[in-house]
């Protein structure tokens, strides 16, 4: 636990351990430390943040045994959610809840587990005398609201427009499952996406559009039960061009 | 129905603070509040728990009040387990002279799995016979309400809703549909993101005799 624990909070352990990787901790969208630089105290993390993306390349910090053993623990906190509910956790149908409940939550946190260059893409980036826009549309999402740790779901599509490089079409999906499965804001996601495509291949240009239903506006709080947020990031001539901006709008609604 | 004799009989109301008595159990609520915010922090505190079990950074300023907001939403989910039937209906009941079907359709529900704790969520469509009796519209929605915000099995679910209306109403017949999907199953495990789960419970004529069951199925597929 120590040793994973270290890994998770990479906060003054960044000293000790030598690391001189900026983000050995979590990704929260903003550069959290200098490499070689003293601990911040949180209010002056949060006042400092740095409007840089993570990127793409960073390690992820859990790996399947870290997994294994903060099972116990996990399964001990949600025991104690039940009975904080007012539930019995000792009758039949709710014998084995939390051990199902903290492994169904490690799985829709995967995307913690998972490093891009080394899963992914490595292998499936090929040169191709291709310049013309490549979407892969519709691809199913599901994410976790960080704020209510309740789902998030929906559809994101994905236009690039290749630079002598394409990607596997399946590896966009992978990507996106990547970055999904954590605790998410959706902005956040989807320029983590688009970052990611960018860094990787050097596109001419890269657009992403989500639009999902957020579990905690619609079965609590305001209960809109048809409202949908859509969020977009559009990178290199998606942004620069409006034509090539509107064809990639017109295809991914066809 | 089931579920809540086997609390009853294993003595363990109070995990349920199930109040039978709408008057008599304002003192135990007023005597619990303390307690309910004891367990809000309890809850809290294991979300912070399970947070920085997932390799999550619980000092980000994205997650600084998850753990509070995560114990409240939940609260809410399960809000069900404090309500009874007793609480909404009582005053909606009116005496009417009609006897042929009423159906309120579509009606939204979200429950949580209590196998995964994740949420289902899809309609109810509820029929009955009114025997010189009938109900309020809203108050089906209620007691659909009532039932779903708890740890459910949908079979339980449709089951406790028709039992409700039969005991409250007295009608000649009773019939509930859901169709919901599980994020269980959409989600993680088999992840079949179409699959839809149809459960329904049929009592009184909607389970004797076939034509009144047809009639009822044919208008709620409308």
């Amino acid at each position: 636990m120590e040793h994973s624990k270290q890994k998770q909070y990479g906060s003054s352990e960044n000293k000790e351990t030598g690391h001189s990787s900026v983000l050995n901790g979590h990704f929260d969208g903003t550069v959290k430390r200098p490499a070689a630089g003293p601990s911040l105290p949180p209010a002056a993390e949060s006042g400092s943040q740095r409007p840089v993306m993570e990127s793409w390349r960073e390690e992820r910090t859990r790996s399947v045994e870290d997994n294994e053993m903060s099972l116990p623990s996990l399964a001990a906190a949600y025991t104690t959610i039940l009975r904080g509910l007012g539930e019995d956790p000792q009758r039949q149908g709710l014998l084995k809840t939390p051990w199902r409940a903290a492994t169904a939550m490690q799985f829709f946190t995967k995307g913690y587990q998972e490093k891009i260059i080394a899963d992914v893409l490595n292998d499936a980036i090929f040169d191709e005398d291709h310049d013309e826009m490549v979407i892969v549309k519709d691809i199913d999402m599901f994410s976790m609201c960080e704020h209510h740790l309740v789902p998030i779901f929906g559809r994101v599509h994905i236009g690039y427009l290749p630079n002598k490089r394409v990607l596997g079409l399946s590896k966009l999906a992978r990507i996106v499952e990547i970055y999904s499965r954590r605790l998410q804001v959706q902005e956040r996601l989807t320029k983590q996406i688009a970052v990611a495509i960018t860094e990787a291949l050097q596109p001419t240009g890269v657009g992403v559009v989500i639009e999902a239903t957020h579990m905690c506006m619609v079965m609590r709080g305001v209960q809109k039960m048809n409202s949908k947020t859509v969020t977009s990031t559009m990178l290199g001539v998606f942004r620069e061009d409006p034509k090539t901006r509107d064809e990639f709008l017109t295809l991914i609604r066809s | 129905m089931e579920y809540q004799q086997d609390v009853e009989i294993n003595g363990e109301d109070e995990y349920l603070n199930i109040c039978k008595h709408n008057g008599l159990c304002k003192k135990e609520k007023d005597s619990k509040d303390d307690t309910d915010s004891n367990k809000l922090s309890h809850i809290e505190k294991a979300y912070t728990t399970i947070l920085g079990e997932l390799g999550e950074d619980v000092d980000r300023e994205g997650l600084l009040r998850t753990p509070l907001r995560a114990a409240k939403a939940m609260q809410f989910f399960t809000k069900g387990y404090k309500e009874t039937t007793q609480d909404i209906l009582n005053d909606a009941i009116f005496d009417e002279n009609h006897d042929e079907m009423v159906i309120v359709k579509d009606i939204e529900l979200f429950s949580l799995c209590e196998h995964h704790l994740v949420p289902f969520f899809g309609k109810a469509h509820i029929a009955y016979l009114p025997n010189k009796k009938v109900v309020g519209l809203s108050k089906l929605a209620r007691i659909v309400e009532i039932f779903s915000r708890r740890l459910q099995v949908q079979e339980r679910l449709t089951k406790q809703i028709a039992s409700a209306i039969s005991e409250s109403l007295e009608p000649a017949g009773v019939a509930v549909v859901i169709e919901a999907a599980h994020m269980c199953m959409v989600m993680r495990g088999v992840q079949k993101m179409n699959a839809s789960t149809v459960t329904s419970v049929m009592l009184g004529t909607f389970q004797d005799n076939p034509t009144t069951r047809k009639e009822f199925l044919a208008l709620i597929k409308t």
